[in-house]
């Protein structure tokens, strides 16, 4: 009898818990998604690059960060409200197209989730191993650029060694942890990229060689611009990472 | 210092009061309907379909009683580079017809009749989309949009998936734009008040432009995530328990109206379908 009470009491408990956490899931993708909306409704989701369109959006950001730190459902929630608000918004033709505008945003926080998931618990080897292959992606991926706009694919392949050198540095200086979050944040943003540049150019709106310039000039910005800011945002509510222990903004 | 107030009037869908017929139908029908014009629109691809689809929504809006000029003036900052990037369609289309019917060519250049149709028939579908959204945000309020939401999700739930949870993160994200607008400010003066330059750079210097923008973002996020732990304290608190048996101060009913549009909307959507794709209208 007693110990019937007892499970009893510790099943309550445990629902307990589930809602508690059901209910914090709620409400942070609530407001993730506002600051997407806020983000991409006023000028603050911009910041100034030196490329012809002058910037890069940074409100894919919260998608990231909603699959990193809450799994990803809700990144896939935050990324759908990116997708409307950005449809709604929109000011060229292309992104008044849903299938541009909506469905490729949905993978951003689910692909950054699944990545962080993966290596999260990695040990160094395991993912100098990783980024090795991501290398090889980004390499293979040069290469058939190469073929269609030969210098646009040596300054990719240029460009995805150094950045691949720099997370090998990095990972050297740094914790484990903050690397992986580093490294879901950049196939988040990656995501964003290949994905809303591969439906425009299925579905017409620009030509595939036009596609190659927007993802140099747009794609690596943001790459960079989503992993100094996932990290920071992440290592500061978390309070892991940085051995140095001390605030760089 | 101009620059830093006004954040908290940024806000989704500027409602319009007004009263009209699509004021007044139920949000459920509106984003139906609103939602399959869409599809419908993404799916046009001819000349003659989109006319017929650009006719029947300016005639929803005028029903509205909406302005035509003030939905076209909201993306007119954005006509220059809607012009270039026409002008960039018009001759490097590359498409499968691309070769066939060419008026003109001049080296890589090259003017077809595909990549005529495909200029024209994206901005008569920008056009549409344009007063589209208008049409919905600008009749509708926020809270109604959300309990049509919540409600058109509702299947959801006999399959097991969030469909409340899903319109209450709407509904909370909407009540949170200018709350974290007013935060947002409040961020931007401070670090103001530590000498951070506000302003950006040049945009040469697009590391520090970042490193800029994370200033304001990281206290941004942080500032979220404690309310939305408050927040999360506060329903649980007042017992909230999801969905289930949850009920509405108030509550729309579908009326003849409702019925009769959503019939009209699918009427129009069938028939975009057919001529598209039976009767090959050209």
């Amino acid at each position: 009898m007693n110990k019937n009470r007892v499970a009893l009491e510790r099943q309550k408990k445990a629902m307990a818990v589930a809602s508690e956490r059901a209910i914090r899931r709620v409400t942070t993708a609530g407001l993730l998604l506002a600051i997407t909306l806020l983000l991409v409704f006023t000028s603050i989701g911009m910041f100034p690059v030196p490329t012809p369109a002058g910037h890069a959006t940074i409100a894919h950001i919260p998608a990231i960060i909603g699959g990193i730190l809450e799994g990803p459902l809700v990144g896939l929630l935050v990324g759908m409200g990116f997708g409307f608000a950005s449809f709604a918004r929109a000011t060229i033709p292309m992104f008044k197209d849903p299938l541009v505008a909506i469905v490729p945003r949905l993978f951003i926080g689910v692909t950054s989730s699944l990545v962080y998931l993966a290596v999260r618990r990695a040990k160094k080897p395991v993912l100098t191993v990783l980024l090795a292959i991501l290398l090889g992606f980004m390499l293979l991926f040069s290469w058939q650029m190469a073929s269609t706009i030969l210098w646009l694919g040596i300054i990719w392949a240029v460009l995805s060694a150094a950045g691949a050198g720099f997370l090998f540095w990095w990972m050297h200086r740094e914790d484990v942890q903050v690397v992986a979050l580093g490294i879901a944040a950049v196939v988040g943003s990656l995501t964003n990229t290949v994905l809303v540049l591969s439906s425009a150019v299925l579905r017409g709106y620009i030509p595939k060689e036009a596609a190659w310039g927007i993802g140099l000039t747009h794609g690596v910005p943001e790459v960079i611009a989503s992993g100094v800011i996932t990290v920071a945002v992440v290592t500061a509510l978390r309070q892991i990472g940085s051995r140095r222990r001390r605030a760089r903004l | 210092m101009a620059g830093f107030e006004g954040l908290r009037y940024a806000s989704l869908g500027q409602y319009i009061p007004l009263d009209s017929p699509v004021h007044r139908a139920d949000p459920r029908t509106k984003l139906l309907g609103l939602g399959l014009l869409v599809i419908a629109v993404a799916l046009a691809k001819t000349y003659s379909v989109n006319l017929l689809l650009l006719v029947a929504i300016i005639a929803l809006v005028k029903w509205a009683r909406l302005s035509l000029r003030a939905l076209l003036e909201s993306v007119r900052p954005a006509w220059p580079f809607i012009l270039a990037l026409s002008a960039m369609q018009l001759v490097f289309y590359s498409g499968p017809d691309a070769m066939a019917h060419v008026f003109w060519a001049w080296g890589p250049l090259r003017i077809s009749a595909a990549s005529l149709r495909v200029v024209v028939v994206s901005l008569l579908r920008f056009a549409d989309l344009v007063f589209l959204t208008g049409l919905l945000l600008n009749t509708t309020t926020a809270s109604a949009l959300t309990y049509g939401l919540e409600r058109l999700l509702a299947p959801l739930d006999a399959l097991g998936l969030p469909g409340h949870e899903l319109s209450m993160v709407g509904a909370i994200a909407l009540r949170f734009i200018p709350i974290l607008g007013e935060a947002m400010e409040t961020i931007i003066q401070a670090q103001a008040s530590r000498g951070a330059r506000v302003q950006a750079r040049s945009r040469w210097q697009f590391l520090q432009n970042a490193r800029h923008v994370a200033s304001l973002i990281v206290p941004l996020f942080v500032e979220a995530y404690r309310r939305a732990e408050e927040m999360g304290l506060a329903m649980q608190a007042r017992c909230y328990r999801g969905g289930r048996g949850r009920t509405h101060l108030v509550l729309y009913r579908l009326t003849k109206g409702d019925y009769a549009a959503l019939g009209a909307s699918l009427l129009l959507f069938g028939g975009i379908l057919f001529s598209q794709y039976i009767a090959h209208w050209p």
